[in-house]
């Protein structure tokens, strides 16, 4: 090469480098923006506070992004059911423990603490996807009037307050001892000293009342309206002893006629679509099984456990079975009352091993709405079977049902990935309804209202459970060669005869009767014990007893006496750690919470007392 | 004419070009050409092969290294000899030819390259250690990653035995609570890859590893980790060799769970029924009868749960999937049926040489290594063209290697996960046959045998588990000298992957929890990345002093994309029907999203060196780096370094010791960084997904709405992480250079740590903001201490030794908390816990202090305690045992590391062997959950029952067997075991074979060696040498949060290999 070409070759290559240094300083190069994500503004619209709200719906139950997937189920089976007597973990011994030491009262270990957890985690999410609903919509109001109707503002404002009050008020039945996060807020390590819990959720109900429609935004089954916010104060307010507000704000929900009880039991808990979301349904987590999403988040998945095992046509798992004190509970007097108005025989008696089907003792007829018992048709399916029990030996013979769709619901799921959707479906997770509140009114009248109207309510609930019995369900020869009576009979709900006891005994697996309370109320106590047993029998299996057993007073006693008659059937419920008051009186914070709430050497939120 | 051809063919396609050269000939007249070879320090070398290029013809030397060989005058002489680096001389009609051949054992490469630029060995300042690369060859991993460990001081490697398996290299400790990946610069071009199984380790040609910042900080922006810098071969003019190795060998587990694990189904059975009689629950009947007389049963089957004995089943009533029907076993055993033996083949050809204005290296890969783990494979094919060619002043050239690896079976290295074939379903009960009565797969489809997927099953429906990695990565590049000892320099480095997946989930009938969907997945990704860099090099030397400067520039861009799609109930299962296709699987299922990134790098770089008559160093380091990663007004980082070094050895008072030829003290200080974050951090990113946010709010059952939360918090102020290492070393060098020793003291403060400080719920999902707030201390030391001896002419040998140790301290976490709980939880418990004042992943749980007995539980209130419990030491006094009693209860992190290699060479026969250890360490054994704890009613230890806990056996091992025992499991320091271990790394003996003995091989070497031989170790799980699990969160990678804790890795291998090199 000679020289000038080596000279154009130098000043050619120092060009091209003068050239990258000056073309990649320009900082552009380093602008790169971030992909596959939405920005604010995209979101600052409509549709992104819409959307943002939704968000906060589906925290009612468990979704892919919660800490767990039992702990923080919608119906709360593992912190109220559990715990309560109602039911046991079942499965057998080895799946899933933490549930174990949850019910025989081990809080303190390492297992228990991460469902704690993981309940906890669920709370707050919801919480914190409310405050972000409503800073947006703040933010889009400010910047974009009228891209938000006021109409909407407010409904979309009130709807979200109104899920931070419950999920606020969950955290609250768990832990008594929380803090308060409003939108406003920054600072996530505050305390749970000193915070009125109770007066902050009132005040966001409160708000919620007057800026809610009476009836649902866009007639959206799912939305809260000013009617469920009243409903829910007067919860909250029986919850904090605070009868006197409660009666008069449930009495105006009861007097406007907003809600009613379905017309039988059996509607109650359902998967089919035409009776869900009727009157009675106050709050709901609305499942959707079929919706395309591929692994099945939005169904049930809380619930999912919680179905008869490998032999049923569910397969999987075999949890939350109940106890034989709860299936014992429903034996009925002669009247057609609760046998155990009349004294504690109603859990000794034989035979308790197995209370199945064709074992003629008088049962109020919830009980096979409730619990599956073996030879008693379950639902429509064909007759419960003990080879449907994962473990008997370990945790009974009876399987859960009210949370289990109808073969005929078309409510299974059909998800692409993951397990199996016999146990997905998108029966409603109902978190509040109006037996319940109506109950909840009928303490509030036994504590300082009439105890007549407290009667009236309580007979209001047993009218409707007396409307239908459980039927054959199912025309396959499984229950005709057992049952003979069932041959052509494939109606899942049979009307009950009635009669002023409104006993019936054309099933042929039960004899049910259920009465009214016919003799007016004039004792406080027996009021007041009425109710209670009702409340059990009316919502057994659905996450409510052990915070009412909390609410009542008194637990210890009632769970000494479950579990002492309890673990002559249940072997390991012997190993129970005592339930002592006031340790137990709250559930204890979980401990990795407390440890991020540390700020230096403080930890911001203190431990329940005893634990 | 032979020169064109090779230039045509090297710049356009390079396959054919190796068969021509071999059949190329040159013509000229014959001359006779004898000489001695001799080694480097003048022992005459016998048998070392004499060729004359591209001709038949060749001779050996005799047992006096002599030869003689009839030649053209203008040929070219290659001397080969293993072990010792070839040589070409031209013979210009020269009658005699000596030749001083170097050995490869044991030298350091005088001339090193270093950072944009090479420098003598003897000229550095900083901590750099160069590999030898002649024993990381005598290993059969995938990966030259692999090859590492034992082998520099400082410098750990963790991988486990799957074929292919994730390599975690770590520089001087971990310097961040996230992303410690050295960086790697592959012939010029950064990597950062944490697997690099498509560079074939038989390619490279010199390994340094930069280890402070005083050597690294010249690569600034990603150096953090320290740096790897990776030569391939090329060619050498005037030397045209061509290769051939073949080697294939045995691998198997070198050691089974089947050594720890019970294998007989009634002594299981004793196991079983201590558990519940202990919890006070009946013992079940429905498998083995009568407690107190079991018997295996003729068959299980999922009946009411009371019997299984079989006197009431019908064997011909099976029906699949709703009848099955097991043969009750005697005692299977599951690792014997997933594990064994695994073949392994590797063969590379390589050609290279040169001429006066060129150089050529080409070379083939094919490796074949079948995993110990039933259906597991992994293949890869590649080949690399390195060519150089000078234009006048010009030289240009490309280092170019394209790859294809397949990886079979779906198992990779995080085999660990539960549901894997290596996690929790290795546990099956041995009761379980491995097929039921119609040859189909068996499982614990009965009350009682856990809910354990057949490990084998998983293995075989995973068979077509195909993954597939296919790479371009090189560059291409132009030297310009342009005179006056200015050198400048452009290389365009390119990286360009493409992966592919296809997944299969089979349905399981025959488990307890039935799964009946079938699903297939497949994903594909692609990556860009390029850096081009610019370097202008001055080199002077006046007098005694001598100055070199380097100036840079370089860009860099990533982007990567990738797509994933799903789709579930096929039709058919059969390979060929799996595709995401609507006649094929149920069309509502499908489902398909793809996420990407794009970051980019600015930097500029200047770096001078001086020294003064090889006496005093001094050095100086500035980078500039800008990167797209953080905020825009923190997004330039400046990294400098200084360097000095005193050679006391030419000092006039040491210049005339005897004992010491070398003497060089050396200091270094500077400043690294690091921006390995996700892209796209310093804004708030809002999402959602339909089984996160959308919901039905409708009621419909059907129709959700989309529902959308922030995903991820910004932190505007993001800005680099620094690493500030302050170095001193000592080099010496005695009798006669035959003794080395080096040795480095140093201390690295980290601040500004990049890393998402978790936060409390009550925050929400959100992923937290990166934050730059932390401290982290690393101080140690490396040393290595070597020697080369002979004993008489033909006996070599030569041993190394190195050793490091490190101490890592967190200084400082978020300003607000002093510790956060570990990332990674492990079912409902959490092991790690960082901590200021202790190291990063720190075991953290329960003090375990015996176990209780009746006095203690008198006095003692919580609920959980019982005798033969684990006792927990009541740290906070309470009375209670609580989260609050939690303590610090061990490190992953060893006290000290140590290789030792050791080389013999006599005659024709030579033997090598190097060691590994491991010291102080300790290891979080989380497989006691299965088999001590037996959760999920699984397989446990054999001494599990003998040696636990009874009123007369108080001393006992294990706590009482007590089914109900929800308390001892508590992660406490009973899970935490010394992991300490020494291993033989490999043992190879090799022989050179006469040259006469097969007469068209002019020179072959056939050895064999042993991976894995042997392992000291007091650790009583399955493998002391653990991989670290992948762990990303939402801030990179945080692998470094979960090191020492045995979930069930794929243990290493033992292989025996035979292997033959030839070189014509």
């Amino acid at each position: 090469m000679n020289k000038r070409n080596w000279k154009r070759v130098l000043h050619g290559m120092a060009g091209v480098m003068v050239a990258v240094g000056v073309t990649y300083a320009c900082k552009d190069f380093l602008d790169t923006p971030t992909q596959g994500t939405l920005d604010e503004a995209t979101l600052a619209t409509r549709a992104g506070v819409e959307g943002s709200l939704i968000a906060a719906y589906r925290s009612l139950d468990c979704s892919s992004s919660s800490a767990g997937s039992w702990g923080c189920a919608a119906s709360n089976w593992v912190w109220g059911s559990v715990p309560s007597g109602d039911a046991y973990k079942g499965s057998n011994l080895g799946d899933q423990q933490p549930i174990n030491s949850i019910e025989t009262y081990i809080w303190s270990v390492g297992d228990a603490d991460a469902y704690l957890n993981q309940k906890w985690s669920q709370a707050y999410e919801g919480v914190s996807r409310a405050n972000a609903a409503l800073r947006l919509l703040a933010k889009v109001r400010a910047e974009k009037p009228g891209e938000v109707s006021d109409a909407d503002a407010a409904g979309i404002r009130g709807e979200a307050l109104f899920l931070r009050a419950h999920y606020h008020f969950e955290a609250y039945r768990m832990w008594g001892n929380i803090p308060y996060y409003r939108e406003d807020d920054t600072d996530f390590r505050k305390t749970n000293v000193g915070v009125n819990a109770v007066a902050e959720i009132l005040t966001d109900l409160n708000e919620a009342i007057t800026l809610l429609p009476a009836t649902p935004r866009n007639l959206d089954k799912g939305r809260a309206t000013s009617w469920a916010a009243k409903a829910y104060k007067g919860r909250v307010q029986v919850y904090a002893q605070d009868h006197a507000g409660a009666l008069t704000t449930l009495r105006e929900v009861q007097t406007s006629g907003v809600y009613a009880l379905e017309t039988s039991f059996d509607r109650v808990w359902t998967g089919f679509l035409q009776y869900r979301n009727g009157r009675e349904t106050i709050l709901a987590f609305q499942a959707s099984a079929k919706d395309g999403e591929p692994t099945g988040w939005n169904s049930n998945w809380g619930e999912r456990l919680n179905f008869p095992h490998s032999g049923s046509h569910f397969g999987c798992c075999g949890f939350h079975q109940p106890s034989f004190n709860l299936v014992n509970f429903y034996q009925v007097d002669a009247a057609g009352l609760p046998l155990a108005l009349a004294g504690p025989a109603w859990n000794t008696p034989t035979p308790d091993s197995n209370f199945a089907g064709g074992i003629l003792r008088p049962v109020d007829p919830r009980l096979d709405w409730t619990v599956g018992r073996d030879n008693v048709p379950y639902k429509d399916w064909t007759l419960h079977n003990r080879s449907w029990i994962r473990d008997a030996s370990y945790s009974g013979p009876y399987s859960p049902k009210k949370n289990v769709h109808e073969q005929a619901a078309d409510a299974e799921g059909n998800a692409g990935q993951g397990w199996q959707n016999t146990q997905t479906n998108d029966v409603p997770i109902l978190i509040f309804r109006y037996a319940d509140m109506l109950l909840l009114l009928a303490e509030a009248e036994v504590e300082v209202g009439v105890l007549e109207n407290a009667r009236t309510i309580v007979n209001q609930i047993r009218a409707r459970a007396g409307q239908v019995a459980q039927g054959c369900g199912s025309a396959d020869t499984v229950v005709t060669n057992r049952y003979p009576t069932c041959a052509g009979d494939t109606r899942m709900a049979v009307p009950l005869v009635q009669n002023p006891t409104l006993d019936s005994l054309t099933t042929p697996w039960a004899v049910y009767r259920i009465g009214l309370y016919a003799t007016p109320w004039t004792d406080q106590n027996f009021a007041r014990t009425a109710v209670r047993y009702e409340r059990r029998l009316e919502l057994a299996m659905e996450g409510q007893r052990f915070f009412d057993l909390r609410r009542w007073g008194g637990a210890d006693t009632v769970i000494a006496n479950y579990v002492n008659t309890e673990k002559n059937r249940i072997p390991y419920l012997t190993l129970a750690a005592a339930f002592t008051l006031p340790k137990y009186a709250l559930y204890p914070i979980p401990s990795v919470q407390i440890e991020l709430s540390r700020v230096g050497t403080e930890d911001r939120l203190v431990q329940n007392p005893g634990w | 004419m032979e020169k064109q051809i090779i230039r045509v063919l090297a710049a356009s396609g390079m396959g054919l070009l190796f068969a021509l050269t071999l059949f190329g000939t040159a013509l000229a007249q014959e001359t006779q050409v004898s000489g001695t070879v001799t080694s480097t320090t003048g022992e005459p070398l016998p048998g070392v092969a004499v060729q004359v290029r591209g001709t038949g013809t060749r001779t050996v030397t005799d047992a006096n290294g002599k030869y003689s060989v009839t030649a053209p005058g203008d040929g070219v002489l290659l001397f080969a000899l293993i072990g010792y680096k070839g040589a070409a001389r031209t013979i210009a009609g020269r009658g005699t030819i000596d030749v001083a051949l170097e050995s490869v054992v044991a030298v350091l490469e005088p001339v090193i390259v270093t950072g944009y630029m090479e420098q003598r060995r003897a000229d550095i300042t900083g901590a750099v250690s160069s590999v030898n690369v002649e024993g990381a060859t005598q290993q059969t991993s995938t990966s030259v990653l692999q090859r590492l460990d034992g082998r520099v001081p400082g410098v750990t490697v963790e991988a486990g035995g799957s074929p292919g398996s994730r390599t975690t290299v770590r520089i001087r400790g971990v310097s961040s609570f996230q992303n410690n990946d050295p960086l790697y610069i592959v012939d010029g071009t950064p990597v950062q890859d944490t697997y690099l199984n498509w560079l074939n380790p038989n390619e490279i040609g010199s390994i340094q590893v930069l280890k402070d910042a005083s050597a690294a900080s010249i690569y600034g922006s990603r150096a953090s980790n320290g740096v790897v810098i990776i030569e391939t071969k090329r060619g050498r003019p005037g030397q045209r060799q061509v290769t051939l190795d073949v080697r294939t060998g045995v691998a198997t587990p070198f050691r089974g769970l089947d050594d720890i694990l019970i294998l007989n189904s009634l002594d299981y059975f004793q196991v079983v029924k201590t558990a519940y009689q202990n919890a006070g629950l009946a013992v079940p009947t429905n498998i083995y009868g009568d407690p107190n007389n079991p018997s295996v049963p003729a068959y299980i089957w999922p009946n009411n749960g009371v019997n299984q004995t079989g006197d009431s089943l019908d064997p011909s009533s099976y029906s699949y999937p709703n009848n099955l029907i097991m043969p009750g076993s005697a005692g299977t055993n599951w690792w014997k049926a997933v594990f064994g033996a695994g073949q392994f083949r590797d063969a590379n050809l390589a050609m290279s040489g040169g001429g006066e204005d060129n150089t050529y290296h080409v070379s083939f890969n094919y490796l074949d290594q079948e995993g110990t783990a039933a259906f597991t494979r992994l293949q890869r094919g590649g080949a690399r063209v390195n060519t150089s060619f000078k234009v006048g002043r010009a030289t240009i050239g490309e280092n170019i290697a394209v790859s294809r690896q397949r990886n079979y079976g779906g198992l990779d290295d995080d085999a660990d996960r539960e549901g894997s074939i290596v996690g929790k379903n290795i546990f099956q009960q041995p009761v379980v046959p491995i097929y039921d009565i119609a040859g189909n797969f068996a499982s614990g489809k009965a009350v009682g045998l856990s809910n354990l997927t057949n490990p084998l099953k998983i293995a075989s429906a995973g068979q077509h588990n195909i993954s597939t990695n296919d790479r371009i990565f090189g560059s291409v590049f132009a030297n310009l000298d342009a005179g006056r000892a200015l050198t400048m320099s452009t290389r365009f480095g390119f990286n360009l992957g493409q992966g592919a997946f296809r997944g299969f989930s089979p349905t399981t009938f025959e488990n307890s929890e039935v799964n009946d969907i079938t699903a297939i997945n497949e994903n594909y990704n692609l990556s860009t990345e390029w850096t081009w860099s610019n370097t202008l090099n001055y080199s002077r030397t006046m007098n005694q002093h001598n100055l070199t400067l380097l100036l840079g520039q370089e860009a860099n861009q990533s982007t990567n994309r990738f797509e994933a799609g799903s789709c579930g109930n096929l039709l058919n299962q059969d390979v060929n029907s799996r595709y995401i296709q609507d006649a094929l699987c149920d069309p509502a299922t499908k489902n398909v999203f793809s996420t990407g990134g794009t970051g980019t790098l600015l930097s500029f770089f200047g770096k001078a060196d001086y020294n003064f008559a090889d006496r005093y160093f001094l050095s100086f380091t500035l980078r500039r780096d800008g990167s797209s990663r953080l905020g825009p007004t923190h997004r330039w980082g400046t990294f400098p370094a200084i360097g000095a070094g005193w050679r006391l050895s030419r000092e006039s008072f040491l210049a005339r010791n005897s004992l010491f030829s070398n003497v060089m003290l050396r200091f270094g200080w500077g400043v690294t960084g690091n921006q390995q974050i996700p892209a796209g951090r310093i804004v708030a990113q809002f999402g959602g997904d339909r089984g996160d946010t959308f919901y039905d709010i409708g009621g419909t059952g059907t129709t959700i709405q989309p529902g959308f939360k922030t995903t991820a918090i910004g932190n505007p102020d993001l800005k680099w992480e620094e690493n500030r290492s302050v170095n001193v070393g000592l080099d010496l060098e005695f009798l006669d250079g035959r003794g080395t020793f080096s040795a480095d003291v140093y201390r690295r403060n980290t601040n500004n740590l990049l890393f998402d400080p978790r936060t409390p719920a009550t925050a929400g999902s959100a992923s937290p903001p990166i934050v730059n707030i932390g401290q982290m201390r690393n101080n140690g030391i490396d040393f290595s201490i070597g020697y080369r001896g002979s004993f008489g002419a033909t006996t070599l040998w030569s041993v190394n030794f190195n050793g490091s140790h490190y101490k890592n301290k967190i200084v400082r976490i978020d300003g607000v908390s002093t510790s956060f709980i570990g990332p990674i939880a492990l079912r409902e418990q959490n092991p790690v816990i960082n901590r200021v004042g202790y190291p990063i992943g720190s075991f953290y749980g329960l003090a375990a202090d015996g176990f209780y007995s009746d006095a203690d539980t008198a006095g003692f209130s919580d609920d959980g305690a019982r005798p033969g419990r684990i006792k927990f030491k009541d740290l906070n006094g309470d009375g209670n045992i609580t989260a609050d009693d939690r303590t610090v209860i061990g490190s992953p992190h060893p006290d000290f590391t140590a290789g030792l290699d050791l080389a013999v060479r006599h005659g024709a026969w030579d033997f090598t062997a190097t060691l590994f250890g491991v010291f102080g360490n300790q290891i979080f054994d989380a497989q006691k959950y299965w088999y001590v704890f037996r959760y999920f009613d699984t397989n446990v230890r054999k001494d599990l029952l003998a040696n636990s806990w009874t009123p007369t056996n108080q001393n006992a091992k294990y706590p009482r067997v007590d089914g109900s025992d929800v308390f001892s499991r508590q992660f406490s320091s009973y899970w935490v075991e010394d992991g300490s271990y020494v291993r033989l790394r490999t043992l190879q003996v090799g022989y050179s074979l006469p040259p006469a003995l097969i007469r068209w091989i002019p020179a072959a070497r056939v050895y064999v060696q042993a991976e894995n031989l042997f392992t000291i170790t007091g650790y009583s799980g399955l493998d002391p040498a653990l991989p670290v699990r992948a762990a990303t969160g939402a801030a990179g990678d945080i692998r470094d949060q979960f090191r020492g804790i045995d979930v069930g890795s794929y243990p290493s291998n033992r292989t025996i290999t035979i292997g033959i090199t030839t070189t014509f």
